[in-house]
């Protein structure tokens, strides 16, 4: 740990929250826009937040707010774990807690909206947890190693090598970011099926730290498409936000879909195609050079 | 003085079980906390005097080898007495088949000179787990079996007892002999413990899978017997150490042996109850939940892969190695699928230990070092999550009267501290920064090398995530209703509580365990250690690192952040939001109809009953599993 | 500022014969575009600002609504909108009805109207914004208001 690597660690905290947000009002704007609407003020996200955090606590139980934390920290040292080039099946790992403290707090309230959403959401991890894993195998064949430096130093796009993966990928980012077709746990936006899902019971501060951990998460998600070109910089980050504009546009111009039909497309569609994508990597025993 | 220990290891446990017999029930108590507190006292010690072999000469040998053919004998004459009196055909048959096997060894085998006991660190793993975490079991039983026998009308303790007793005592020996017939021994004599306490409830059902478990495990030893056999006679092998040194890393001698090791690792998956066998483990959930925790999950269960990973010398890196790899991780991934789909919390365990055991075969398949102390470690790991996990379900049991996941929602508000022992074993079962997941870590990085098991492994990691994330969340819950009332006795909470420290102890110090029991040991078995550091926290290997103490660091975090917060922000109570149709009054979980009166709502969890159901996959795990070990069968016959 | 810049409301219909529903409804969409000054339709109580009531109380759903006025965290506001809600309308001598919500919960604002337009609508949530910023920095709260238990006519 060297100051370097303190002052990264400070940027990060502080910028990618920032980014977030800011990725956040851009969606909000570009979908008002697809709706011919005006739309809210860019940094509306962050007023939202601020709201929030002037508001009462009030809680169903004082447990519940625990999880929310939890969730928090995990997506804040998922997202550290990922710029420190860590093991990245750990990462997932790490990641995973995050989304079932999110998973648990929603079920800890008790609200049955609260618990439907829940289960879903759980749905949603058996259809993105192994594809996430793939993901990683991926690196580890092209790299020999699950460590990111390897990733990070080589010098041509992983996209090359992974672009079935990277189609899985960006649909396991629509679930992630619970967009629609898969946004059935809990939504953004006014949508009030299952009133809002697993955050039901949450106000005031407790869902301004939910708000916060998703701005932290935009960036960490982004961050895993970035991964496929990260041997050039800007081109990653552009990757990045090319899926995730492809990502709003798919949010808008498709109705939800049933949690079983997502379950199938991803244990039909996207394993195979992930699995034949490892496949082509054993068979070949390409490197990343 | 290690020959000491290792008799009082074996001679202890069956002087308690007299003394359970022989004493009055209500001294069981204090017994119980002299086992556990002489249980700890003896496997530390254990530790202490170090690695070390005992060898058994004249003149006691001949002693003790009359006590080994008078106790098989005994045994066979028990199987074949019980099978015929409740007319059980397919165990008599099979016991009839033992019988032979015995007569045959006895009369054409040659005889051995001498015994021997070998402690390897792996041995005192094992005898660490059977002797603390067996008898913390032990003393939860005390606190257990009352209430249980009241609710069932039966007063049958004295043989529970011993029983429970006399396996610690039949484990100890197992996990420590070397010499072959006597882990033949004691390989029966736990399987017969197993069916005296499947069958506890002495009803048909109870009868019932009492001798499934019986049958299938003969089917396991006769396995294993036809293995011992083989080595004996054909390549003059008498100890489990001696196939190791017979294969070493071998490719060629490896293959010569590779029948009879492959029939030693059906009995051991006989034993662990994979994928074919699996349905005597499940069966045996109906025993009262000590006998589930101690013998169908942490212990017993154990020695079939106890067996298959001291074999790893004679398979590992061979075809045979990887028939064993794929076949753990077919059984992981299967076994998984079929927890999703359970609401009975006892089944789902034992579908998740079976899964972890498959997990452990799929390790020790593999065969690199990595795998290998992966295989050892998730043993230890597993052991003791999975016995906190079944010692809660059977309080929590006695607390709400069910075993049903979907009535334990609101658990956190009747009894908060089982519920946080119950949560932090299912936490430590599927999330970092605990021992399980560490494991799964090191064993799903060892097995990137192989596509098809890795495939297996991220699968059934998915599922194992889902299914424990559905039971947590559902325990976690929170209700209004406090009406059952937890009975907090020191007996059962005090193992609960040791346990879930123990969880907590062991993930903290998983690199000082790793160093000084795993890596000797991987030693031992492969001749190369794994190349592991242990440096800042972090478990690094070759090809990655688990950064098990910033996570620690984190969670504690977090719990600070929610202390410090927890005033802030003028906090306020208020109940659901139920469209404001709460009921204040009763039970606020409820809806008001369109009559005005109020009725439950009512949520339940997903179990995807229709994809992943036991109609639907147990044929095809059958099948497939099948397949699998006729081709590792056959890839030991070397076609 | 921070409350002003981000009201959420929570729609309640007691009652309502869904003409102000609709109108509500319609601020939300493109012609008049509440978001644009981040007013979000949020589905739960636990998150909302501002209460939008709509519709005269009636016996059996007098209880619904102080749940739900209970379950907003402060501060909040309530908005009456329409006639029915703020006097309880053309409906107010019914043998059903208690009469405009501020009967039943403290009123801060009132949109009149049958129905009103959507832009009298979110002229009154604009009105709210600033009585929401003088309780915040009065730090006023709403009182908890109290169920009188059977509120249901005892036929019913």
């Amino acid at each position: 740990m060297n100051t370097n690597d303190i002052l990264l660690a400070v940027l990060v905290l502080i910028g990618a929250p920032i980014i977030g947000c800011i990725a956040s009002g851009i969606d909000r704007k570009i979908t008002a826009r697809l709706q011919g609407r005006v739309g809210p003020p860019l940094l509306q996200p962050y007023y939202d937040v601020k709201k929030l955090l002037s508001k009462d606590n009030m809680v169903v139980n004082p447990t519940q707010n625990f999880y929310v934390i939890v969730y928090l920290v995990f997506i804040v040292l998922s997202l550290l774990m990922l710029v420190f080039k860590q093991d990245f099946l750990m990462i997932i790992f790490v990641y995973t807690v995050a989304s079932l403290a999110l998973i648990v707090g929603g079920m800890s309230t008790g609200s049955p909206y609260a618990r439907v959403g829940s289960s879903r959401e759980i749905m949603a991890i058996l259809s993105y947890e192994p594809v996430l894993i793939l993901y990683a195998l991926a690196i580890y064949l092209l790299t020999g190693t699950f460590k990111l430096t390897a990733v990070l130093d080589a010098s041509s796009p992983m996209l090359m090598y992974t672009p079935l993966i990277f189609i899985a990928m960006i649909v396991v980012l629509n679930i992630k970011l619970k967009k629609s077709p898969f946004d059935y746990s809990t939504s953004h936006h006014g949508h009030q099926e299952l009133v809002k899902g697993m955050t039901t019971e949450y106000g005031g501060p407790g869902f301004a730290t939910i708000e916060i951990a998703h701005f932290y998460e935009y960036v960490f998600l982004t961050g895993l498409i970035f991964l496929f070109w990260a041997s050039n910089p800007i081109i990653g980050v552009l990757l990045g936000i090319i899926a995730y504009l492809l990502i709003i546009v798919i949010d808008n111009i498709t109705a939800r879909v049933y949690w079983q039909w997502m379950l199938k497309l991803s244990w039909s569609v996207l394993l195979i195609i992930s699995i034949v994508n490892i496949a082509f990597l054993y068979v070949s025993g390409v490197q990343l050079a | 003085m290690i020959e000491n220990t290792v008799m009082l290891l074996i001679i202890v446990p069956i002087l308690f079980s007299l003394l359970f017999v022989a004493l009055p029930k209500s001294l069981y108590k204090y017994l119980a906390w002299a086992f556990f507190i002489i249980g700890v006292a003896l496997s530390v010690n254990l530790v202490l005097d170090g690695t070390g072999v005992v060898q058994i000469g004249e003149p006691n040998f001949a002693m003790f080898e009359n006590i080994v053919l008078i106790l098989e004998v005994l045994i066979i004459l028990f199987i074949l007495a019980v099978s015929a009196k409740y007319k059980n055909w397919p165990t008599l048959g099979l016991g009839i088949v033992s019988a032979a096997l015995f007569a045959y060894t006895f009369t054409n085998v040659p005889g051995v000179e001498g015994a021997s006991l070998n402690i390897d660190q792996f041995s005192q793993i094992m005898i660490l787990i059977v002797n603390i975490v067996g008898t913390a079991i032990i003393l939860f039983a005390t606190g257990y079996m009352d209430e249980y026998e009241e609710h069932r009308h039966l007063n049958r303790q004295k043989i529970f007892y011993f029983t429970m007793s006399f396996f610690l005592g039949a484990m100890n020996g197992l996990v420590m002999a070397d010499t072959l017939g006597w882990l033949f021994l004691f390989w029966e004599l736990t399987t017969l413990c197993s069916f005296v306490l499947i069958s506890y409830n002495m009803d048909e059902e109870g009868i019932n899978n009492g001798f499934r478990a019986l049958a299938l495990n003969l089917v396991g030893g006769i396995a294993l017997s036809i293995g011992i056999i083989l080595l004996a006679t054909k390549y003059e092998i008498s100890t489990l150490s001696g196939i190791g040194t017979y294969a070493g890393t071998d490719a060629a001698a490896m293959a010569t042996v590779a029948l009879p090791v492959a029939l030693l690792c059906i009995g051991g998956f006989a034993k662990s109850a994979q994928m074919p066998f699996q349905s005597w483990l499940l069966g045996a959930m109906v025993a009262p939940t000590p006998v589930s925790a101690l013998l169908h999950s942490s212990t017993m269960v154990n020695a079939g892969v106890f067996l298959v990973v001291k074999l790893v010398p004679a398979f590992a890196g061979s075809s045979l190695g990887t028939a064993i790899a794929v076949y753990g991780s077919f059984t992981f991934v299967m076994c998984s699928a079929l927890a999703l789909s359970q609401r009975n919390a006892k089944r789902v365990l034992a579908y998740s230990t079976i899964a972890n055991l498959g997990l452990i075969i799929a390790s020790a398949g593999i065969g690199t070092p990595l795998a290998v102390a992966a295989a050892i470690m998730l043993i230890l790991f597993h052991a003791i999550s999975k016995a906190l996990l079944f010692l809660c379900t059977g309080e929590i049991e006695h607390t709400i009267g069910s075993r049903d996941i979907e009535d334990m929602s609101g658990l956190i508000n009747k009894a908060p501290l089982l519920t946080t022992l119950a949560a932090l074993g299912m936490v430590s079962m599927l999330l970092p920064p605990f021992g399980v997941l560490l494991t799964k870590w090191v064993s799903m990085e060892a097995a990137s090398s192989n596509p098809v098991v890795i495939v297996f492994l991220v699968l059934g990691s998915a599922l194992t995530t889902v299914y424990y994330a559905k039971w947590l969340g559902t325990i976690l819950s929170s209700s209004m209703d406090k009406n059952a009332v937890p009975h907090k006795k020191p007996e059962t909470y005090f193992p609960l509580s040791f346990l879930g420290l123990a969880i907590v102890v062991t993930s903290i110090f998983v690199f000082s365990i790793y160093n000084y029991f795993i890596k000797p040991q991987v030693e031992i078995l492969l001749k190369t250690a794994p190349v592991i550091s242990g440096q800042a926290g972090q478990f690094t290997s070759e090809i990655g690192a688990f950064a098990y103490a910033a996570i620690f660091v984190v969670l504690a975090l977090a719990v600070l952040i929610y202390l410090a917060t927890k005033n802030m922000f003028t906090p306020r109570t208020s109940s659901y939001y139920m469209c404001g149709e709460n009921n204040l009054e009763k039970d606020r979980l409820m809806f008001r109809n369109g009559l005005c009166s109020y009725e439950k709502s009512s949520v339940s969890n997903i179990y995807l009953q229709n994809t992943f159901g036991e109609s639907k996959l147990t044929t095809l795990g059958y099948a497939i599993s099948i397949i699998l070990i006729v081709i590792a069968l056959a890839g030991g016959v070397g076609l | 500022m921070s409350l002003a810049k981000s009201p959420w409301i929570i729609h309640v219909n007691v009652n309502s014969c869904n003409g102000c529903d609709i109108e509500v409804v319609a601020c939300l969409t493109p012609l008049y575009d509440a978001e644009r000054f981040g007013v979000l339709n949020i589905g739960t109580p636990k998150q909302a600002d501002i209460m939008v009531v709509t519709g005269s109380v009636n016996y059996k759903n007098v209880n619904v609504l102080k749940n739900i006025y209970n379950q907003i965290p402060d501060p909040k506001v309530v908005l009456a909108v329409g006639a029915c809600a703020s006097t309880g309308g053309i409906f107010h001598d019914c043998y059903n009805v208690v009469g405009g919500v501020d009967q039943v919960i403290p009123v801060d604002a009132y949109v009149p109207g049958c129905c009103p337009r959507p832009e009298a609508i979110l002229d009154g949530v604009v009105a709210a914004l600033s009585i929401l910023e003088n309780k915040k920095k009065g730090n006023i709260k709403g009182k908890e208001v109290k169920l009188k238990g059977k509120e249901v006519p005892s036929n019913a």
